[in-house]
């Protein structure tokens, strides 16, 4: 089976080869027949690439300890759904990982557009298979998953080894989270390649229009919110496993995540204005370009140890191969946009500054600061060891310091923007539309001084939250009133039809929603609480409300560990309500440990607990408690997040009611006064199918 | 009457002596805690000092001892952190002093957001004095740029 893998490699290599070479012929000659054959040489890639896949996952499935990579992630005990997350658990097996799950997207692009729009698709192929070259060049002669474990014998030939058991996967990868983590956070950074090919394809075919944007706004959406989910998951699975305490620790490869979230998201709210007004063409495209090249960084980041991180799971001497790749691409993006850059021109033009148009501008602007204070943050150590010759730390304070303002401002604009009119906004619909939700979280703020909130961003996050809140229930509120006060339905089925009306608007406030909580959830980490103590068994500690008694201490072995395990009871105000069970595992494979955190978690506030090993003077058991408010609400936010992002995927539904009651006024024959009205609507939808 | 004066007030003194002693022993842990924030282990991890807790860390233990350590001898926080600089190296602190050329790290953000500002000024300037300059009147408007153009004010103002 590891032949087959490796031969399947090499195959799909030889394909994407041909994909490219047969794709700038067909490019140069427009000849049918070479189009088609290197769209199949692309769909031939992604299939050897997902048989390459399914023979490495039967290698870890059936314990084959002959390949090297296997013995270094796995062994017999592994529970099977570990043994998947095995696959992507280092460096060669998430290279081909990442492989398999772009090849997915290249597919379904290729599928979807076969036989349309044949100006672009070549130009797209080539840029695509171009990516998956790469990735397919570093599995097949740097980084095999494949490598047999082996000696040199008689004549030169090899001898396979295999050991009797492998070493085993990392205690900190040994967690349920981690089984959908990675696949999330990899179909986001894999997502926006295609983006990327259909921007580098436009450019480079000067195609007309701005069909690319509307061809590629779902997908962008797509890779939008898996990077979203993936972000949040690692958010969730360093909370739950490291335990330190917190969710954010800003570690270079949490940062490595965030940089392209933040210029996707910069890009799916500046491409709006390329979309109604054929403005910031250049902008757009080299958002894109940098979207794209953030997510390369990002891996390499990962791989390379170019920056200590306690993420980095998969450093090895790859690097060259991303810095040539990330240059690469750089030079080929902007030869590419220096010889077509009169095709981007666009008539510009602006009515007003309290537009919608100049808040999309601003928040292109807050965004990529935000993105320039994370990159620059997490490489200043880097440059400061090349100018100064001596190693400096950038961690959570800088990043905290730097970000809360940005952040905040950030949450201001998700408030103002999307109540701005096009073109111009009248200072009666200014007042109209700001007027209460600014005073309410002035009032708001206020309140929490008088109540005694004393930290100044908490109390102006508070002000913002409400502010932001109360914009978009009146924008839904005022929608569905006229639906309501039309079709007479009540109210709550006015916003349902109100949304379904206009998926991607609506869609987007739930979404701005969503970050309003995750908002909510980061402020209360000002107030988090902690305590450690060495506790022995009847040993009690108190924390807020909690009270914590230490009941047992006792040794639980299990498949694929033992584990020190403390029983804790939780009291709160004096009422027993639950057992927390702290444990800290000890996998003999490897002769590594790893931390279960206990968590208690309400809509106010967690109680985290963690068993911290045995005090060194009394070798009684530390117990490390926190109590951190309000950390549920950014894991609700982020599910708001994604819900609002699915939501504005879906196509609009036709308001049938008018429309029929139009039909029904003039009863016979095909109406003049329907074609207006329907013209626009059917050439909407035809643009969302073909998006 | 005097005498019952002289009890409570040294009552009124104790009673000061042992909450204020309560305060500064709070005072002082929370302090330890504010200056272990600023710190990293630096056993490799590149965690915050408090924050440090992985699984057979030599490191942060160790540390954590010399910081409560140093913040009972009453030193100001710029020492305390200084002394740690001197044993550990600049590394150990958890963001880079604003001074010489760790102050660029600070400024980086600052200047791009003043750089972005400037550009989005002027990008906005530019716009509106093309719509200023935009010639009113004009050609008769054929039916077909008419409905072409009501549609793209539709798409306009979708949403």
């Amino acid at each position: 089976m590891d032949l087959f893998g490796s031969f399947s490699l090499l195959l799909a290599f030889l394909c994407a080869l041909y994909a490219i070479g047969g794709g700038i012929a067909a490019v140069r000659t427009r000849r049918p027949l070479l189009i088609k054959s290197a769209r199949n040489a692309g769909f031939a890639v992604c299939v050897l690439i997902w048989l390459a896949m399914g023979s490495l996952a039967y290698l870890f499935l059936s314990d084959n300890f002959s390949i090297s990579y296997v013995v270094a992630h796995s062994n017999r005990t592994l529970p099977g759904y570990l043994k998947i997350s095995a696959i992507w658990a280092g460096q060669e097996g998430s290279l081909l990982f990442w492989s398999f799950i772009l090849s997915i997207y290249v597919f379904s692009a290729l599928f979807t557009y076969r036989g349309k729009h044949p100006e672009l698709m070549p130009y797209v192929g080539v840029v695509m298979a171009g990516v998956q070259l790469f990735f397919l060049a570093i599995n097949t002669f740097a980084a095999s998953p494949f490598a047999v474990l082996g000696t040199a014998g008689a004549g030169g030939a090899l001898d396979v080894i295999a050991p009797a058991d492998g070493r085993g996967l990392n205690p900190l990868l040994q967690y349920p989270e981690m089984v959908i983590h990675p696949p999330m956070l990899y179909s986001g950074y894999t997502g926006f390649t295609i983006p990327f090919a259909f921007a580098l394809a436009a450019l480079l075919g000067r195609y007309p229009g701005e069909k690319w944007i509307h061809l590629t706004r779902r997908w962008t959406m797509i890779a939008w919110c898996f990077q979203s989910i993936g972000v949040l998951l690692g958010a969730h699975w360093a909370y739950a496993v490291l335990g330190w305490g917190g969710y954010w620790a800003w570690d270079p490869v949490e940062n490595a995540s965030l940089m392209p979230w933040l210029t996707g998201t910069a890009f799916l709210h500046s491409v709006m204005m390329q979309e109604k007004r054929g403005m910031m063409r250049v902008w757009n495209v080299w958002l894109v370009f940098a979207t794209f090249l953030l997510t390369i960084f990002g891996t390499t980041l990962t791989r390379t140890g170019l920056v200590s991180s306690v993420h980095a799971f998969a450093q090895s001497t790859i690097g060259p191969w991303f810095f040539s790749f990330i240059g690469l691409v750089l030079v080929v993006c902007f030869t590419a946009y220096w010889r077509n850059r009169d095709y981007l021109r666009s008539d510009n033009q602006l009515d007003s500054l309290a537009s919608r148009e100049s808040s999309f501008l601003f928040n292109n602007l807050i965004l990529l600061v935000a993105c320039v204070a994370v990159l620059s943050g997490t490489l200043f150590p880097v440059l400061s060891e090349w100018v100064q010759g001596t190693q400096i730390s950038v961690g959570a304070p800088f990043f905290n310091k730097v970000n809360l303002p940005i952040g905040l401002f950030l949450l201001f604009l998700t408030g103002v923007g999307p109540l701005l009119a096009w073109r111009k906004t009248s200072m009666e619909s200014l007042k109209r539309n700001f007027g209460w939700p600014l005073l309410l979280g002035m009032v708001a703020g206020g309140a929490g001084v008088a109540l005694g909130l004393r930290n100044f961003y908490v109390t102006i996050c508070l002000s913002l939250c409400v502010f932001v809140t109360l914009t978009i229930l009146l924008e839904f509120y005022r929608g569905a009133r006229v639906i309501s006060a039309r079709s007479g339905a009540n109210i709550f089925s006015s916003v349902a039809r109100l949304t379904m009306r206009n998926t991607r608007r609506y869609g987007g406030y739930i979404v701005h929603f969503g970050i309003v909580l995750i908002f909510v959830g980061i402020s209360g980490s000002a107030f988090n609480q902690d305590k450690q103590m060495d506790m022995p068994p009847g040993a009690q500690m108190e924390i807020g409300p909690y009270r914590l008694v230490h009941q047992t201490f006792d040794s639980v072995p299990s498949v694929n560990y033992t584990s020190e395990r403390a029983t804790i009871a939780v009291d709160r105000d004096g009422q027993q309500s639950i057992m927390l069970y702290p444990e800290r595992r000890f996998y003999p494979s490897n002769e590594e440990s790893g931390t279960m955190v206990a968590i208690y978690s309400t809509l106010k506030e967690d109680l985290y607990v963690v068993y911290a090993g045995r005090s060194p003077e009394t070798q009684a058991p530390v117990i490390h408690a926190y109590l951190n408010p309000l950390v549920k609400w950014v894991w609700l936010g982020g599910l708001v997040v994604v819900l609002g992002t699915i939501l504005a995927l879906v196509p609009n539904r036709q308001p049938v009611l008018a429309l029929r009651a139009v039909a029904e006024t003039v009863p016979a024959g095909p109406s003049p006064a329907r074609l207006p009205m329907e013209q626009p609507l059917q050439q909407n939808q035809q643009d969302e199918s073909r998006g | 009457m005097v005498r019952r004066g002289r009890i409570a007030g040294a009552l009124a003194v104790a009673t000061t002596v042992t909450l204020l002693a309560g305060l500064l022993y709070a005072q002082s842990t929370e302090r330890a805690k504010q200056i272990g924030a600023n710190l990293v282990c630096m056993c490799g991890c590149a965690q915050i000092l408090t924050a440090c807790n992985h699984v057979g860390c030599t490191m942060s233990s160790t540390m954590l001892k010399q910081l409560d350590q140093r913040v009972d001898g009453n030193s100001s926080d710029d020492l305390l952190l200084q002394s740690f600089v001197q044993e550990y190296g600049p590394k150990v602190l958890a963001s880079p002093p604003a001074q010489g050329f760790n102050l660029l790290a600070w400024m980086i953000p600052g200047l791009a957001f003043a750089m972005g500002l400037a550009v989005v000024l002027a990008v906005i300037r530019q716009w509106r004095r093309r719509f200023e300059l935009a010639p009113a009147g004009g050609p008769p408007i054929s039916s077909e740029a008419l409905e072409r153009a009501r549609r793209q004010a539709d798409r306009e103002t979708e949403d």
